[in-house]
């Protein structure tokens, strides 16, 4: 299929509050991050592609099938079979056993009893919960726990997985371990990702692109690369030794210093036909050192900011 | 795509995709139900009220036992019997022991048998209903389980029931499979034309369980819903049960008023609808003055269907995303 | 920025837990003599040791604050929140001691100073926030007039001034967090622990929160921090207590410690046209222990002593007119020293 989803002119109200409105979004098949302060519609926008919620007009397709408008009702759970769902939430039945809570997952999106069961011990065991397999979902660790969850929405192979703040409660090196997992599942498997979250760093890891939402609106799509702006001639710089006099000599060759702190990080603006040679000629008569250069593009959070400013 | 050759191989030694055929809902129900019955077979509570339920059962087995065979060995020799020997001897006379247990216990393979059967078993069986809200959907609820249900391609209809289904499944393990079994028994006692004659009340019992089984499932989950919590489960649900008798008892036997007043009491209006079934008039039965059938089955209806309306409305699947 | 005002105490104490670090530790140069305030810092461990039955919390802890803002790392179960939960007198050590201006934590004197932010969300969810935190301010012993201003300047201070009478229960999750400080400030404590105060919040309140916490820093305050989102944290304190296993693994600015890493390789980035030219010229150098080219415009450098290598480098852009790309060294983030001193995937 070309596009995982295509929305024409979404929108949702409730009551008189517009949670979203004129949606037009297509998203092609691949990894993508949802962004968007509290408040955005994103929680709206998710609930209505997993089918909880119908939209109050508008039309569009989620992995081909089609979603009908209906003021009240629920969504279409037929939406659900597709994508598996990895809430922020624990949402664990406690006094079960990790492998009977995924079986179970298994078996509701209809898998057969026996295959449900086999497969949970698959998938448990690529995920590294094999040695706690049969324990109780109480004895788990916020990392294990997140990873069950991640489990049971991979039980039945779905060509989507949706995740809503994939590693909150993680340490650090629980969240680098989650992300490498989105990335593979994303990239080796051939798996859609669409990753729902607050922490631009996760999305800049795993995603190819990105959704702006803010107001209920689309405000910036498209991939990464695509919507930062690159900006040629700024540069990002660190320097180690007493900077003023490599300062007073960037400024006198025509660089315009946009900031600086005292950890020896400065931003800058360089004259045209200025090459990176220069920095280190300059550094080396002025007896600092450089230990980092790095071009100033747009970051996704500046990109997010801007995008939600501009009216 | 990973373009190495070998990577790939090696990754998918250890993700295996998946291709099978996915299943409708209903597999779903019964995994929800499957799974309920195991969280409470696990309990041990559970299995002591069940020991209790028992006990009713076998009262009554031996009682209707008893009662046959004592009528069948006396051939008119009334008078006295002594029983035992020594200082902890008894004399009593059989007819007397007949009289109570088929007149006034009614365990004599009637209507009445059943359905009395069932009315004691309602003493355990609410106590049990109890404990199977609590863990069955408070449980969900106060762990906040329903997003992990709600966000399979089920809908909170199937969940409600896979829910009911292991409610059921309690019932009448409870009520209607005894009752069927003190028939059988009592055909296999008395004598094989029972069955024959007596028919009539295996379609009744079944229709007092199916009626217990459908309303009290669909009034437990919306309280369980409402409440989620053990504790204040146990309260409103008890109270329901058994101030709605105090208040009936004093209402139409103190203070004389209507009998419709009786239908505050929900268990003997359940009673009831089962004796409706089972072919008992009205006018035999033991507490006096009772409100007319239909009078029964409107309000439990009733009371079914706000509970299913406030179902409805509290089992939100957009709860799954917060 | 605010000042460095931590006090490094003996080569003793600091014992760093991961076999990458073999170098005994430096006695850091001791501050210049201004620096050092006469008065009990505002938090001390002393060799602090709690238990749980037979699972260690914090084991051998030794730690001083006196102001600005301090970051608490390290993984899941290492044992931040006991020792946040230590800091704010909730509980006693059973080894060592516990101190806020040198009064023992635990006693209702010291518990004035510090005001707490926990992680988990207990509130009264029927109540309004202004409701909420006027109770807590009553509770902290202020009669009605008082309370009821000190909560209006908390509120202030945390930005809910205007959305306070609305139900707990439907805040978000940015203004909980809210409230949750609004409430530890009330009583203009000098010590604010705040444990994982930017969960769940979104960019923008989380720019807000950034900006509250450099404010309370500037109004002279000392706060903890302990949070897992590490980037959050660079942008507002370079001083980092790491915790790993129950111990502080490190204490000091991520430079210092960094710098007592030395003897671990440096991983640095250099992009540029050819990199095989460049990478054949550091081969050469004595810093350079690895080369690595995952593309044909990058080169992976692993070099011990990163200063001299620096130097080197320069030299050689500039001998050889090299057009740089990008420069970066990958490690000196919280993240990579985290990394380093923890050892591996800590598989939670």
């Amino acid at each position: 299929m070309e596009s995982l989803v295509e929305l024409r002119n979404l929108t949702r109200q409730f009551g008189t509050f517009e949670a979203l409105r004129g949606i037009d979004l297509k998203l092609p098949p691949g990894r993508i991050g949802l962004l968007g302060p509290n408040g955005a519609g994103k929680s709206t926008l998710l609930k209505i592609l997993m089918g909880l919620l119908a939209p109050s007009s508008g039309e569009g397709t989620v992995f081909g099938i089609p979603l009908v408008p209906g003021a009240d009702g629920e969504g279409n759970w037929q939406l659900r079979r597709l994508m598996g769902f990895m809430p922020e939430a624990d949402a664990l039945i406690p006094g079960m056993r990790g492998v009977d809570y995924v079986s179970l997952a298994g078996e509701l999106y209809g898998m057969p009893r026996r295959d449900a069961q086999r497969r949970a011990h698959e998938v448990l065991s690529y995920l590294e919960l094999e040695d706690a397999r049969y324990r109780r979902l109480e004895e788990y660790s916020t990392g294990m726990k997140q990873r069950l969850k991640l489990a049971q929405a991979l039980v039945h192979d779905p060509p989507a997985l949706l995740l809503d703040e994939p590693t909150s409660g993680l340490d650090p090196a629980g969240r680098d371990a989650m992300l490498r997992l989105l990335l593979e599942l994303g990239t080796d498997h051939g798996k859609s990702v669409i990753i729902s979250t607050h922490l631009l760093a996760d999305v800049e890891a795993v995603c190819e692109r990105v959704v702006i939402l803010y107001g209920g609106q689309v405000r910036g799509f498209g991939t990464v690369r695509e919507l930062c702006a690159s900006r040629q001639d700024r540069y990002r710089l660190q320097i180690q030794g007493d900077p003023s006099a490599f300062r007073e000599e960037l400024r006198l060759e025509g660089v315009e210093i946009l900031s600086e702190n005292d950890r020896g990080e400065m931003r800058v603006v360089v004259p045209a036909k200025w090459i990176t040679r220069a920095f280190f000629a300059l550094a080396e008569n002025h007896g600092v050192v450089i230990r980092s250069l790095i071009r100033d593009d747009e970051t996704l959070e500046e990109l997010f900011f801007r995008t939600i400013e501009k009216k | 795509m990973s373009t190495d050759p070998l990577k790939q191989r090696i990754t998918m030694l250890r993700y295996r995709p998946w291709r099978g055929e996915l299943r409708g809902p209903w597999s779903g129900v019964l995994a929800i139900a499957r799974v309920s019955l195991g969280q409470m077979f696990r309990r041990k509570l559970f299995w002591g009220l069940f020991g209790f339920s028992a006990l009713i059962f076998l009262f009554y087995f031996f009682g209707q036992y008893l009662g046959v065979f004592m009528q069948s060995q006396l051939t008119g020799e009334t008078g006295t019997v002594r029983l035992g020997s020594g200082v902890g001897a008894v004399t009593v006379r059989p007819e007397n022991m007949i009289q109570a247990l088929t007149k006034t216990l009614k365990m004599n393979g009637s209507a009445d048998t059943f359905a009395n059967f069932i009315w004691f078993e309602g003493y355990i069986l609410i106590i049990v209903l109890t404990l199977a809200g609590s863990v069955l959907v408070g449980n969900d609820f106060s762990h906040g389980s329903l997003p992990f249900y709600l966000s399979k391609p089920i809908s909170r209809w199937h969940y409600m029931l896979g829910k009911c289904l292991a409610i059921g499944v309690f019932v009448n393990l409870m009520t209607t499979v005894p009752a069927l079994l003190l028939f059988l028994q009592y055909g296999m006692v008395d004598e094989w034309s029972y069955y024959w004659d007596s028919f009539h009340l295996v379609v009744g019992i079944l229709g007092y369980g199916l009626i217990l089984t459908v309303s009290l499932s669909i009034i437990l989950l919306a309280f369980a819903t409402w409440l989620r919590k053990t504790v204040p489960m146990i309260m409103v649900w008890v109270s329901v049960f058994v101030l709605g008798r105090i208040v009936a008892k004093l209402i139409v036997d103190g203070l004389k008023f209507s009998p419709s007043w009786r239908l505050f009491d929900l268990w003997n209006d359940l009673y009831l609808m089962g004796a409706s079934c089972l072919g008992i008039p009205l006018e035999t039965m033991r507490p006096g003055p009772q409100p007319p059938f239909w009078q029964a089955w409107l309000v439990i209806g009733g009371l079914c269907a706000f509970c299913l309306l406030y179902l409805r409305r509290r089992i939100q699947a957009v709860e799954v995303v917060s | 920025m605010t000042e460095n005002r931590m006090v490094f105490r003996g080569t003793q104490e600091l014992e760093i837990e991961s076999p990458l670090i073999i170098a005994p530790p430096k006695r850091l140069s001791p501050p210049p003599p201004t620096f050092v305030d006469d008065r009990p810092p505002v938090l001390l461990f002393e060799q602090v040791s709690k238990w749980y039955g037979p699972v260690i919390g914090v084991n051998q802890v030794t730690l001083e604050l006196r102001s600005g803002i301090t970051g608490l790392v390290g993984a899941n179960g290492a044992g931040k929140s006991t020792l946040l939960r230590l800091a704010t007198g909730q509980l006693k050590p059973q080894m060592g001691r516990v101190s806020v201006h040198g009064v023992d934590a635990w006693d209702w004197q010291a518990k004035r100073h510090v005001g707490y932010c926990p992680d988990v969300d207990v509130f009264y969810e029927e109540m309004s926030g202004r409701r909420f935190v006027l109770t807590m301010a009553r509770l902290c012993g202020y009669d009605r007039r008082e309370a009821n201003r000190r909560t209006e300047e908390a509120l202030e201070q945390v930005g809910m001034r205007d959305r306070a009478d609305r139900k707990v229960r439907g805040y978000s999750k940015g203004m909980r967090q809210r409230i949750k400080l609004a409430q530890a400030i009330l009583h203009d404590p000098d010590l604010i622990v705040l444990d994982e105060p930017l969960s769940g919040i979104d960019p923008v309140g989380r720019q807000e929160m950034l900006e509250l916490f450099m404010k309370l820093a500037s109004q002279n305050k000392c706060l903890l921090i302990s949070s897992h989102e590490l980037e959050e944290l660079e942008k507002l304190t370079e001083h980092v207590a790491i915790m790993s296993r129950g111990r502080i693994a490190a204490v000091g600015t991520l430079q210092t410690i960094r710098e007592m890493l030395n003897d671990h390789p440096t991983t640095i980035r250099i992009d540029l046209e050819q990199p095989r030219e460049l990478g054949r010229l550091l081969i050469d150098s004595p810093d350079v222990v690895g080369l690595e080219m995952p593309s044909d415009r990058t080169l992976i450098v692993k070099a011990k002593n990163p200063k001299q290598f620096f130097r080197t480098f320069a030299q050689l852009v500039m001998e050889e007119d090299f057009a740089i790309e990008r420069l970066e060294p990958l490690d000196d983030s919280t993240h990579a020293i985290l990394g380093y001193l923890l050892g591996g995937s800590g598989k939670t």
